[in-house]
């Protein structure tokens, strides 16, 4: 290719400075730069404002423009009422559920110390009764080694003040000479404790009944 | 579909290679949030800076980029694949660039350029604080030149800035622009001589002036 003039010449500098000329292009053009100063001027302005333009700073996107970016696109992507409002209650919970598992656990664990401490006091208060009247109870029986017959044995028991048994009365049941020794033996070995009034001992009545129980074993 | 490990959300990745591109698109046509952050951190800056000095005024930039990524997340499901998801977005951006500069043209065209961005505030604060290499001056010097060649470019007929945008600034090929743009080559090739020239004859001026 054989140029013209300096202006047919300088219309492929725009081509020439990009590499997109072919090649016998490239040759004329560098066999005309080689004996022209003026095209060769014209072409290094050319390349100075290619410098200029690629060497301007690039612009950077800010972090507050960055995270209102994300914002946006989150947002745009949850538009669903369902998946907006999991998100919110994500957002409200996420950040109470470290401090509460976390605290859930160490009350756990502090309580099962406590209890692993040892086991609970017991009162060792010999407390009065403040019932108005109590009945007596019985704090021990002797053991009954007699025949009640196959029948239900009851009977009337009165305590004195001290838990002794004073005298009885069968209700119902075997009343034979033989059973009412036995039972007398039962009766003075067994302790009770008083019928109190207004937390004094006092003396009192108290029905007993006995049933003959089988065990198979 | 496999899933892709689209974690990453720093600025300034480089873009993916086609194979990962493929899955990419996929990933954001099913909405995925992380192929999203993916996507901001590998084209958010090169978009940003294609807007700004597109646009004219920087001070719009911010919204118009917000506007085009917003675009991108409603327009992804009808990205077809027949060019790069990069020119896409680049042709996505110009169009928005475009018909912001149209709805606000006429304000636009009278508003002097401001050189007193952000960023330069910033760098010279990097270089008090000592994380920029650069003297202060050479800062200036930079910021200066920077001006110059943006009054330039914003002088210039839009068809003509955008061409030298997409070509000097971004580094786009010609096919590329063509594509970007939906002309010729030819076109982009006689734009970008013309371009230049009267980028060249301005430069020329300012610095004689």
């Amino acid at each position: 290719m054989i140029f013209e003039s300096c202006a047919e010449i300088r219309s492929y500098f725009s081509d020439y400075v990009d590499g997109a000329c072919d090649a016998r292009t490239v040759r004329s053009i560098r066999y005309h730069l080689s004996d022209c100063k003026s095209c060769n001027k014209d072409l290094e302005r050319y390349r100075a404002v290619q410098l200029d333009l690629r060497g301007m700073a690039r612009q950077q996107v800010s972090p507050n423009l960055a995270l209102r970016l994300r914002v946006q696109v989150s947002q745009e992507l949850h538009r669903n009422v369902a998946q907006r409002l999991m998100i919110r209650l994500e957002n409200i919970f996420h950040p109470v559920l470290l401090p509460s598992v976390a605290g859930f656990l160490v009350a756990l664990v502090c309580f099962g110390l406590v209890l692993g401490m040892g086991t609970p006091r017991t009162n060792n208060i010999p407390d009065v009764p403040l019932d108005l009247v109590t009945p007596p109870t019985i704090m021990e029986l002797a053991p009954m080694n007699f025949d009640m017959g196959g029948g239900p044995l009851v009977l009337v028991t009165y305590v004195n003040a001290r838990g002794e048994v004073t005298s009885y009365k069968v209700l119902s049941g075997p009343h034979s000479p033989k059973f009412m020794e036995s039972l007398d033996r039962m009766m003075y070995f067994s302790l009770f404790h008083p019928a109190t009034t207004f937390g004094v001992p006092t003396s009192g009545r108290l029905v007993l009944s006995f049933r003959r129980i089988t065990v198979r074993g | 579909m496999e899933s892709v490990p689209f974690m990453g959300v720093a600025l300034d990745l480089s873009a993916p290679a086609s194979s990962d591109e493929a899955a990419l698109v996929a990933e954001l046509k099913a909405g995925s949030e992380k192929a999203f952050a993916y996507l901001l951190g590998v084209y958010q800056n090169p978009v940003y800076n294609l807007v700004y000095h597109m646009i004219g005024d920087p001070s719009e930039a911010p919204d118009v980029l917000q506007n085009i990524f917003l675009k991108i997340l409603r327009g992804i499901r009808q990205f077809n694949g027949n060019s790069s998801l990069k020119t896409w977005l680049y042709r996505i951006a110009v169009h928005e660039v475009l018909n912001h500069r149209r709805s606000w043209g006429r304000r636009l065209f009278h508003e002097p350029y401001s050189v007193d961005d952000e960023s330069l505030h910033l760098r010279v604060q990097g270089v008090m604080w000592g994380k920029e290499k650069e003297t202060p001056y050479r800062v200036y010097e930079q910021a200066e030149r920077d001006a110059g060649v943006n009054r330039a470019l914003a002088s210039l007929a839009q068809p003509y800035r955008t061409v030298v945008v997409l070509r000097e600034i971004e580094d786009l090929s010609y096919e590329e622009i063509a594509q970007v743009l939906g002309i010729a080559e030819g076109t982009v090739k006689s734009r970008l001589r013309r371009g230049r020239e009267l980028l060249k004859r301005k430069l020329s001026v300012q610095m004689s002036g």
